[in-house]
């Protein structure tokens, strides 16, 4: 996603070694993704579903879908 | 003692070759106070030289101050990995610049994250994404700046 946009940049953390990050995010659970410090993604969603999500908390509309053939 | 299996090293080797742009892996470690600082530049020692196309910068959190900022480093170890880009401005001289696409990770890549960081490397080599066409569509929408960290631990 951050190849894709430039306006999305990307940290991967091995969480057990900043315990404060663990404690800061509340990180119980692994994989997590936390958008711009606030908003939550538990477990490891597939990109169909993560980037619609995502889009969604980020206040962003999502297009009309194709029409069918 | 290599952390890296023969057998790795033979298959790494190989995927690097599918290596389009040079990436160059920018590393920040530090001598004192960081426990697994070591282990990641060892892991980086020996994943560099499997690809033609792959080359590492060390820097010293404590000291590089400069750099720290320019990248964006919040804590170490810390690897940045950026794509380099050959441009020929007018003069004729060639020059190389860095395309960073934000791409950070932080703390030892093993197992699983292991593989992440073999796959932004060669996503950053090639520039794309990889993502759907729809998946692309959508984030095309994303015109603030978003701050995506993806937490993870060892497997």
């Amino acid at each position: 996603m951050a190849i894709e946009n430039p306006n999305v940049r990307a940290d991967m953390i091995e969480v057990s070694e900043y315990p404060e990050l663990a404690q800061r995010y509340r990180v119980y659970g692994v994989p997590l993704t936390v958008v711009n410090q606030t908003v939550r993604f538990e477990g490891g969603a597939p990109e169909p579903y993560f980037i619609p999500a995502l889009l969604e908390q980020l206040g962003l509309k999502r297009p009309a879908p194709e029409p069918a053939e | 003692m290599a952390l890296l299996k023969d057998s790795d090293r033979a298959a790494l080797r190989e995927t690097f070759t599918e290596m389009t742009a040079r990436v160059r892996l920018i590393f920040f470690t530090q001598a004192l106070g960081c426990e697994t600082c070591e282990i990641v530049g060892q892991i980086l020692d020996e994943v560099t030289p499997l690809g033609e196309k792959i080359e590492l910068v060390k820097y010293n959190n404590a000291i590089d101050r400069d750099q720290v900022a320019h990248y964006g480093i919040a804590r170490i170890p810390a690897i940045a990995v950026v794509r380099l880009e050959a441009t020929a401005p007018d003069d004729g001289a060639l020059a190389v610049t860095e395309h960073d696409y934000g791409i950070r990770f932080y703390g030892v890549p093993s197992g699983y994250e292991f593989m992440s960081l073999i796959g932004a490397i060669l996503d950053v080599s090639s520039g794309d994404s990889q993502l759907s066409a729809p998946s692309r569509t959508l984030l095309a929408q994303v015109t603030e700046p978003t701050h995506l960290q993806v937490f993870t631990t060892p497997t």
